[in-house]
């Protein structure tokens, strides 16, 4: 339950934007005309059932060049017009809706790094980085500029719009708008390997006052330890190898090969929605990573448990 | 005997004498005989079926509930893979060209065996020993798991050190081979080998298919070749073909793969199109409606598909023009497809149907092909196709096809033809519960995955969470895909039961329409003792022709009796135009495929040299090959 | 009937060329060629498409370092090699008509100028390898040497072919099998020069 509340839906059906709307509707409109298409083909299969062992139907009989016709009519008229009709609605209109937005037209461009398995998450014009949750302002139009970390990765949050692939050496984009605010999952869909079934991601849509107030504070480096036990943590934090693959801004950890923890404490989950962000959860996972996301880059670094609560409460306080 | 044996009565003991088998093991490794070939292929491919439905059985179990635990990830990404080359590589193309193919062709056209006997021999040996290439891998704790799509850059050294992929890419290759000697002789064969007087438009509308088939084969190929080449090339030597960093591009790879791979699923689908245009005739007791349309439609199928490949790259961020054009091309492959299904359909709407087995299969396989087709159209929609691609919805889609619209004909066509190939006849009432529970089966597995794609859940995953609304769906499906599983085993036994206890019928107890049907069940060596006279594509209905086939034989016309002898004949008009001497039993193609294996092996383990000391002994076996004309031998 | 001949039974060098023209359709075994063309050609397709697909996807082509082929040598051994289609035609023109020396002296021919193509042609894949691999070259390396190995590798084979055919007859004279050997055979080469013409002018498309 506490999942799925922090993700958030992932229901191409139930969009929460005009363009998932629009590939909504494409989609029940093309159930029914295919509905169509297919009852009545079966249709005719059930009128040979009843009547089996009799010869042919009378109102056909052995007339060929009725039957050739007809086999023209629903192989070759039919599905040309119904085709036609696809086509247009598809392909020329509910596309220009979906497709990638110009580059400056829209208010906002958010960069997003597909990594084996998590998601980068970088803000054009601020030093905000942060993982896997993508804030955005509700009711506005966002550019997402999608890149490749190591392999092919898909980005896609199906109720708000259609996915879009991270290829190496290109940089492609699509547009976010989020019609209310809201938690909207979504999951890398194009196969990256061992942990591919765990690269969630969620996008958060609010309004632009608390956007504004939560980007800033992404955009700060992170707050000085506040008691002992975190600032003990800190000094295991840096003194092990967690720094040599983190970055926490504003202190000596500058790793570039896990997610960037600056403000870890303000994420709803881990490890790319695999499991909740609770201080149990979070020593689960330092003391074995490989358990939970078996094949991921972090190590077991065999530290002792009072060592790993000394690094939660650091990292908790992280906000 | 002797003294009343008629001159036609001598005439087949010749014949006999002349085409007899080598027995024993020996026999079977050194065969020629297409009918043999044939049986390999079947018994072979459907070992193979058996190891992907287990890989299947496997997937659907791990993912019966969520966070499952039955496979770890990397087994999970394996059984994938495995599956999806198995049963596209060692499953569907061998036993649909491979059995079917090589069985029924030459008995189709009146021919005595193959185009090219060794050949045929050589592309059966070639594709055992690719499939336990690749099987080798996966006993080894190596097998490929970047999926059968095998996308770079995960599939480049650097994501994939091991040895898995260079199992699937060498044997890919190695498996290409042979899909490429039995495609030219595939086409050869139907061009060349049919009796006098079957012009191309009296030929059988499975041979079209096969040729349709054939010619893709003999195109698709060699993209797939150069791709898996480069990517070797890439792992090994590291070039720099799919690395962007110096000036490659990981597009390459998916369009070389498509512009391969879209062509294959018409590849995997047209042979199944032309078991059901073999059915549907016998068993509605009509001619096809729309014969030349059919025929049209199954070569337009094969030629179009060509054109479509990136409909399998909506999402990776071509232009939106490309994509446009893509979409443009992918919905015209409906056409070709309509005809034949609405052909089918008011066959059996104006024909007199008799609901047997094999009927019933063609039945539900007109069913799910509805279901997969309909389904594929609404992928030509590109926003829709990039909302669902890489979802369930695309895997429901696909099976719906490939099981749906291949392997249902397939498993009709064994019911079919067993009769022809067994001299016995298959228990009918389990034909029937068989077909009904994997026609249940299969839609209890497949058809709710397309809710699941459109809910959300990506495909290639190997668990997903609970609270997702994925669990119940998922549940359905694994157990489904037990019953499916119920059905195949019924199938298996049924046969496997008939082949010991079966009523032994005659050569033609379902009065088919082609020229299979007009010899012995099983058939001798020697196919026909007389080449049969051929005036309809329905040669069989024309009860004089068949009368007169008699006559001759008595006569000692069209016997061909004085060595393996069969004719050949000009391609369009189907004049007789030769007497061609067929090789019998031979070493050489097993010789080859071993050779040709040990040169794979050697290039996995990077001894190039060796490889190359291989290599030559393949050429040297080829010089003997072609050094036993008849005159020599 | 009697027009219709057992053509396997041709084992002399007349038989085999009398049952050769009363044959109305290709042979099989040309016919079998034909489909290896089919397939070869694509496999070339895919390598030339993967040449101009590459070098649309960057903005140096040749890679900066790398010079631009120079173009008249590799241009004028291969009109050499095309030249090379002439006495091969002859020669399956000779063997139809049941002419095993001629036949033998035609190949041969066609043969020399082959062999002396592939010479020249390795000499120049070495001086390129001196100056960039197909490592070092970046894609532009890999593309360009893949293709041209590919390329020469089917003028070797075809050289094999040659010396075979050449052995066979030299040893044993024309047979209805020789004839359709060397039919096919020319056929090869008619492929493997088209080809090497255009992996030729792909090679040297920087500087055309």
């Amino acid at each position: 339950m506490l999942l799925a509340g922090c993700g958030g839906g992932q229901d191409s059906l139930q969009p929460h934007s005009t363009q998932s709307n629009q590939i909504r509707w494409l989609w029940w409109g093309m159930l029914i005309v295919a509905g169509i298409v297919f009852f009545g083909a079966v249709g005719m299969l059930a009128l040979a059932w009843l009547r089996k062992g009799d010869k042919g139907l009378p109102a056909l009989g052995p007339r060929e060049g009725l039957t050739n016709g007809l086999v023209v009519v629903f192989g070759i008229v039919v599905p040309v017009v119904v085709l036609v009709a696809l086509f247009i609605v598809a392909n020329l209109v509910v596309i220009k809706t979906t497709q990638a937005p110009a580059k400056g037209s829209t208010q906002m461009s958010i960069d997003v790094t597909g990594k084996q398995w998590f998601w980068v998450v970088s803000y054009d014009g601020t030093p905000a980085v942060t993982a896997n949750e993508i804030h955005i302002p509700v009711r506005t139009r966002v550019r997402i500029n999608v890149r490749s970390g190591d392999v092919i990765h898909s980005f896609w949050v199906p109720e708000l719009n259609r996915k879009i692939d991270t290829i190496n050496g290109q940089t492609n984009s699509e547009l976010l708008y989020a019609s209310r605010p809201g938690r909207y999952r979504g999951q890398c869909a194009e196969f990256c390997g061992l942990q591919h079934a765990h690269m969630g991601m969620v996008v958060v849509a609010e309004p632009m006052a608390r956007f504004r107030a939560w980007l800033a504070n992404m955009a700060k480096p992170a707050p000085a330890p506040a008691g002992g036990a975190a600032a003990q943590g800190q000094r295991l934090f840096m003194a092990n190898q967690c720094a040599s693959c983190h970055q926490i801004r504003g202190t000596q950890a500058q790793g570039q090969i896990g997610p960037d923890l600056t403000h870890l404490a303000s994420r709803s989950t881990l490890a790319a929605l695999t499991i909740a962000n609770t201080p149990r959860e979070l020593a689960a996972w330092i003391a074995n990573p490989q358990a939970i996301k078996p094949g991921n880059k972090m190590p077991d670094l065999g530290l002792s448990r009072s060592q790993i609560a000394a690094i939660v409460s650091y990292l908790e306080g992280l906000k | 005997m002797a003294a009343i044996a008629t001159p036609g009565q001598r005439r087949v003991d010749r014949l006999e004498r002349i085409w007899e088998e080598r027995p024993g093991v020996l026999g079977w490794l050194m065969t020629t005989d297409h009918k043999r070939i044939g049986l390999l292929y079947l018994f072979t491919s459907l070992a193979f079926f058996a190891a992907g439905g287990v890989e299947a059985l496997l997937m659907r179990t791990q993912l019966i509930g969520p966070n499952g635990t039955t496979l770890s990830p990397h087994a999970y990404n394996e059984m994938l893979t495995m599956h999806g080359v198995t049963m596209i590589f060692l499953f569907v193309i061998p036993i649909s060209t491979g059995a079917f193919g090589n069985y029924l062709i030459p008995l189709m056209i009146g021919a005595r065996d193959m185009a090219f006997p060794r050949a045929n021999a050589l592309s059966f040996w070639l594709f055992l020993g690719s499939g336990l290439f690749m099987y080798t891998g996966l006993a080894l704790g190596q097998a490929p798991d970047a999926g059968w799509f095998d996308y770079v850059p995960l599939a480049s050294r650097a994501y994939s050190p091991d040895k898995g992929i260079d199992f699937y890419t060498l044997g890919l290759i190695f498996n290409g081979i042979s899909s490429t000697v039995a495609s030219a002789n595939f086409i050869v064969t139907i061009f060349k080998l049919r009796a006098p007087g079957m012009s191309i438009n009296r030929m059988p509308l499975f041979c079209f298919a096969f040729l349709a088939v054939s010619f893709a084969l003999i195109f698709a190929l060699p993209f797939l070749t150069c791709d898996l080449v480069l990517l070797e090339l890439d792992r090994r030597l590291g070039m720099h073909f799919f690395d962007p960093s110096h000036g490659g591009n990981v597009l390459l790879w998916q369009h070389l793969f498509w512009i391969f791979g879209h062509p294959e699923v018409y590849i995997i689908i047209l042979p199944a199109f032309g078991i059901a245009t073999s059915i549907i005739p016998t068993f509605t007791r009509r001619r096809m409606v729309a014969f030349p349309l059919v025929a049209l439609a199954e070569i337009l199928v094969a030629f179009i598909g060509f054109g479509v490949w990136a409909h399998h790259m909506f999402a990776v961020g071509l232009s939106t023009t490309t994509a446009i054009y893509f979409a443009a091309a992918s919905m015209i492959v409906v056409i070709p497809s309509g005809i034949q299904l609405f052909a089918w359909i008011m066959t059996i709407l104006t024909g007199t149907p008799i609901f047997k087995t094999p009927l019933l299969w063609i039945i539900g396989f007109i069913v799910m092909f509805l279901i997969g087709g309909l389904s594929g159209v609404t992928l030509a929609a590109i926003p829709f196709d990039q909302q669902v691609t890489d979802t369930y919805y695309v895997v429901a889609h696909f099976h719906y096809v490939i099981f749906g619209a291949a392997v249902f004909p397939i498993l009709g066509g064994l019911f079919y033809w067993f009769p022809k190939v067994t001299g016995r006849m298959y228990h009918e009432k389990w034909g029937q519960t068989s077909f009904w529970t994997t026609f249940l089966g299969s839609t209890l597995t497949f058809f709710p995955m397309h809710i699941l794609g459109l809910i959300g859940m990506p495909r290639r995953d190997y668990t997903y969470p609970a609270h997702m609304g994925w669990t119940g769906y998922n549940f359905l499906e694994t157990i489904g895909s037990y019953i499916l599983a119920a059905g195949l085993v019924m199938v298996v036994a049924n046969l496997l039961v008939s082949l010991v206890r079966g009523r032994v019928v005659d050569n033609d107890p379902f009065g088919g329409g082609t020229l299979e049907w007009a010899t012995t069940s099983p058939p001798p060596e020697y196919n026909f003792a007389v080449i049969p006279k051929v005036t309809s594509p329905y040669p069989m209905w024309d009860l004089d022709d068949r009368e007169e086939d008699g006559r001759k034989l008595e006569q000692g016309v069209l016997v061909l009796e004085q060595g393996h002898e069969t004719p050949g004949s000009t391609v369009l008009d189907g004049d007789w135009d030769e007497i061609l001497q067929m090789p019998s039993d031979s070493p050489y193609p097993i010789l080859l495929g071993i050779a040709t294996a040990a040169m794979f092996a050697m290039l996995l383990l990077a001894h190039y040299v060796v490889a190359g000391i291989f290599l030559a002994i393949g050429a040297l076996v080829l010089v003997g090959w072609h050094g036993t004309e008849p005159q020599e031998s | 009937m009697s027009a219709i001949s057992r053509s396997m039974e041709a084992t002399s060098a007349r038989a085999a060329g009398m049952v050769a023209r009363n044959r109305i359709a290709l042979p099989n075994g040309v016919w079998a060629m034909l489909m290896l063309i089919c397939t070869e050609s694509m496999l070339f397709g895919g390598l030339i498409g993967s040449y101009f697909y590459l070098s649309s996807q960057n903005a140096h082509w040749p890679p900066p370092g790398i010079e631009a082929p120079s173009v008249p040598l590799p241009l004028a051994i291969t009109c050499v090699l095309l030249l090379s289609a002439i006495p091969m035609f002859l020669a399956g023109k000779a063997a139809r008509q049941g002419r095993p020396g001629l036949t033998g002296a035609f190949v041969l021919s066609a043969f020399l100028v082959q062999a002396g193509y592939l010479t020249v042609q390795i000499v120049l894949f070495r001086h390129d390898y001196l100056k960039f691999t197909p490592v070092d070259g970046g894609s532009y390396g890999s593309i360009y040497f893949t293709m041209l190995a590919a390329d020469h590798a089917h003028v070797l084979i075809g050289l094999f072919l040659d010396v075979w055919l050449m052995a066979r007859i030299a040893m044993g004279g024309l047979t209805n099998y020789r004839v359709i050997a060397t039919r096919a055979i020319s056929w090869y080469w008619y492929f493997v020069v088209l080809v090497t013409l255009l992996v030729t002018l792909t090679q040297l498309s920087p500087s055309l």
